[in-house]
Order: C-alpha cells, then structure tokens, then sequence
C-alpha cells in the first residue's frame, strides 16, 4: 500500500519511542554504560523482582481506562466538580445534565430505557440489590430462588445470606461444558419462586449461557430473570427485551472504564420493584441513596458509548488473538485442556488446565505476564475453584489452571510472548516432574498405590 | 452548513498526525492501539462514497485527534518509571 511504504521510512527515522531503541541512543553516546543502567528498571515487589512492567493480559479481573474515558471523566475532576443533586446552581445542573447523558448511553447500549437504569458503586452491589432486594420486597408470596453453582461469589453469598433468613435457594448445576441445562432450570421453577439469576458471561471460564431460552422461560412462568452481564456488557450484544431480562448487574471497571462504579437495570414493564439497600437522601430514585459520583458515571457513559462502536471491531481482533493463542500453546505443548465450552464463549477469556504441572509453580513462573487462575476473589484462599469443581474438573487439573485474558489493548506480540513464556515454563515443569514421567511412560497414575513410609 | 467531503491531502494529513500522536504515548498498549485502530478505520473508511458520511468520519477523525493529544500528555506526565516488558530487549 503506497501509504504506508511513504510513512515508513518516517516513522523508522524519528525512530520512534527512543526507548524502544537504547542501542542507538547508546551507540552515539562517548560516556561509559552506568553498570546497573538495567536494573534501575527492575521493579521489586513483595520479595519478587521483575525486569519490567509484566504483559497484562487478566481483563477478567479488571480492565485498563480507555484513554477517551479519561479524557471524558477529568473535566469533572477539575473544574465541573459539582453535585449533580444540588439544585441551586450551575455546578449542579451541569453535573446533572452529565449524569443523565451518561445513564441514556447506558441504556442505550443494553436496549432499555433511561428511567430504567441505577447507578450503583459496582457489580456486586447490583447484585445484591437484585437478589436481597428482590426476595425481601416480595417476601409474602415469594420464598424460593434459583441460581447457579457457577455465579459470582457476591450472588451466591447472597443467596445464603437469604437462606438464613429462611428463603430457599436451588443451586443449579451445569453440564462440563459450563452451561445450564435449560429443561432442568424450567422444572426447578415452582409457584413460589422470586427470582432466577444466572450471569451471562462467566468471569472465569468465559462461557456464554442462552440467555434468550432462559429469559424466554422465565417470561412464560412469570418469574423475574436476573443476569449478571458484568463479563458481558459491551462484548456480546445485549437486548434486555429480546432476552426478558428483568434485573441486569454491570460494571464500568470490565469495559474500560473506572472502578468503583456499576449500574443496576430494572425493568419497569412490566414492574419489577426491589427493597432499596442503602438507606439515605432517596437518591436514583429511591433505590440507591448517595451522591451520584459524577465523574465516575460520565466515564462510565463513555466506556458504554466506545464499546457500543467498537464492539464489532473488538469481538473479531479477541477471536482472532485467542485462535493464535491456543494453536501457539497446543502446538508446543500437549495435554492442555480447555475448561468451558468453546462454541459457547466469549473469545476473550481462554482458560487452560496444563496437565502434571503444578499450579502455584506455574503462575510464580510466569511473573512476567499478569494472568490469574482462579478468580480474583478467590485467590486468598488455596482452594481450587468453584467454578471449575462445578464442571467436574479434577482437583489436581483445576489447581493447573491459568486464566487468560484479551481485550482490547492487546497486541499480536504480546499473545505470543505470552505463548513463549507460558510453552518455556510448561516444559521446564513437566521436565522436573516425574508424575509426567511415568505418565509418558504409559503408567495409568489413577492405578497408582502410593506407599506410606 | 452542507457536509462536504475532506480532500485526500486533508485525510491524509489527519492520519499522519494521528500516527505521529499515536508515536508520543508513553504506554506500550495505548501506543499500539491508536496505531492500530487509526489503520484500520482510515483502511475501512476509505470506501466511504456519499459525502455526508465521508464528512461526518472526517470530523469524527479530528475530534479523536485532539482527545489523543491531550491523553498523550496526561500519560507522559504519570509515565512509570519501569517500562513495560514489551518494550525491553529480548534477554
């Protein structure tokens, strides 16, 4: 292409970020090489020392702020510091008028209506919006909630927070490919039941659930359909009538926006009503009290409105670098599975179990690129995850697990560092370790009896 | 005011400052991906036919433009100061 061949020899002789080429600002420098010019770099945290800033590729856990989020959300930082509640004077009506233009991008992305949408300080407060809130308001006739082994820790705490308080809760399971069985859901549903939630993009796995059968039963049986759409807001279309949503969880921190903001939809046709959480000034509402914290809302309105145009563009570079990812690591290394169905996933989150290496040993390995395994919320603990025991995984494969995540920011080479440091360190496990050994040799390891000394 | 379509010079010279802004971030992915995604568009853009529409993304081209320099200066004012592994010699 005629313009490009021009610009390059441009950009090669502006040579870029300087940085990127130390070698040439050294080559024409006469004084001597500091012999510690490198590990001024390094950086030294909690007793492990990295050379640089690792490759971030854990999206699921959170997601870097878009700059043109940014650039929406400092005005409001700056000099339109204002309440959007007050009523007297510009500084409100200003941080009013951003708020309200930034719930209808919201909304306009999920296919809803403005008045349908409440800002809240995130998803987990959503989602205990949507499941306390519902249950106690229809406490009288309803008593009975329906969710999933593999939801967010904040729903299913929740629903155990409404089991002490005597609601009954069915904990679905899922098939090994990680989606609900649909049939099994509808018999779940009994007269009494209030609410059904099930996420619609798993933090953890990736995998898509149907959402529109699910909604469409739960129209039919008149149960209100709860989905938390945190992993899915933005990335996968979302129509709240198309699918019969009735309460949505989402989060601005997983689309590129700023942490510490969310917002809950309820459906107003027909009515969905919830016991508001947090008691206050009678903010959105009456649904949420507190100050509506301007900047926060208008970046998250604007993360709304680029995934709104970029997704297309974003679904097809994630299926494309996911692709690369798995064939560079399958093509290296052997016996990897993939935990979650691969017709059903969003392609931006791949999430692999390495046979006969140890986990923890993998993840110190690979300091260099920020992957997780397990999720965020539960990585306090050394359990293996719950979501991965829900799919029937074994122990020892789920303690394996890496979770990757792509998004937006990332690049083809960084998908393949990530592949070479992933394959190097793979291999250098499986070379130590005589589990693999044997197992190559031929040896079932179940049939094993392994002596006490 | 009528849309009118912007020359090849004037689209030219947009992409050529959005790659030259694209070159002042001091982070490694926003770097890449102002490259990256000013390519791609201008590359889709370019079978824009109707005016109204090759304007109106003309437009859109600038206001992205000014958003991208303001943000390459806020970036560089809060540059960590280890580079990202990406960026470093292979060992």
């Amino acid at each position: 292409m005629a313009l490009s061949r021009r610009l390059l020899p441009v950009l090669l002789r502006r040579g870029g970020c300087l940085s990127a080429f130390p070698s040439a600002a050294r080559a024409l420098s006469t004084a001597a090489v500091p012999a510690d010019a490198e590990e001024e770099e390094a950086v030294t945290i909690k007793g492990v020392r990295i050379s640089g800033r690792p490759l971030y590729m854990d999206m699921q856990a959170t997601t870097p702020v878009d700059p043109r989020v940014l650039d929406a959300m400092l005005p409001f930082y700056l000099s339109r510091y204002g309440n959007p509640h007050s009523r007297t004077h510009l500084y409100g009506w200003e941080s009013d008028a951003a708020v309200e233009e930034a719930r209808a991008r919201v909304a306009a992305l999920v296919g809803a209506d403005s008045r349908e949408i409440f800002f809240t300080s995130g998803a987990t407060e959503c989602n205990n919006i949507a499941v306390k809130g519902v249950m106690r308001f229809y406490r009288d006739r309803r008593r009975h909630v329906i969710t999933t082994q593999t939801e967010h820790k904040c729903v299913l705490d929740s629903c155990r927070y409404l089991q002490q308080e005597g609601f009954e809760v069915t904990y679905l399971p899922v098939r090994p490919d990680g989606l609900v069985d649909v049939a099994q859901l509808a018999d779940a549903i009994r007269p009494d039941t209030g609410l059904v939630s099930v996420m619609a993009v798993n933090n953890e796995i990736g995998v898509v659930q149907p959402l529109e059968e699910i909604g469409r039963i739960c129209r039919e049986k008149g149960v209100p359909f709860h989905t938390d759409a945190a992993q899915a807001l933005g990335k996968i279309p979302i129509d709240v009538n198309q699918m019969g949503i009735g309460l949505m969880s989402l989060s601005a921190h997983k689309i590129y926006g700023p942490k510490g903001v969310g917002a809950l939809y309820l459906r107003r046709r027909p009515r969905i009503r919830v016991e508001p959480q947090m008691s206050g000034g009678g903010q959105e509402r009456g649904i949420r009290s507190g100050t509506v914290p301007t900047p926060l809302v208008v970046g998250f309105g604007a993360a709304c409105e680029i995934a709104a145009k970029e997704m297309d563009y974003d679904y097809r570079r994630a299926t494309t670098l996911q692709q690369r990812l798995l064939d560079g690591i399958r093509g290296q290394v052997d016996d990897i599975v993939i935990n979650g169905s691969m017709e059903h996933r969003y392609p931006g989150n791949l999430n692999l179990s390495f046979a006969y290496v140890e986990g923890e040993s993998l993840l110190m390995g690979l300091k260099e690129v920020a992957v997780s395994s397990g999720s965020a919320c539960t990585s306090a603990s050394l359990e293996p995850s719950y979501v991965l025991r829900a799919l029937g995984v074994e122990e020892d494969m789920a303690h394996t697990s890496i979770r990757f995540g792509i998004g937006r920011f990332t690049t083809e080479e960084e998908v393949d560092r990530a592949i070479e440091l992933t394959v190097h360190q793979v291999k250098k496990l499986r070379d130590m370790s005589p589990l693999y050994e044997m197992a190559k040799a031929g040896i079932d390891l179940k049939s094993i009896q392994w002596a006490q000394h | 005011m009528a849309a009118v379509a912007p020359t090849r010079a004037e689209v030219l010279s947009l992409f050529r400052s959005l790659l030259r802004t694209a070159r002042q971030f001091s982070d490694y992915n926003i770097r890449e991906y102002t490259r990256r995604r000013a390519a791609d568009a201008f590359r889709e853009n370019r079978a824009l036919s109707d005016a109204p529409a090759a304007a109106a993304a003309f437009v859109d081209g600038k206001k992205q433009l000014e958003v991208a320099k303001r943000q390459a200066v806020v970036y560089s004012l809060y540059a960590p100061k280890a580079k990202n592994i990406m960026e470093m010699k292979l060992q």
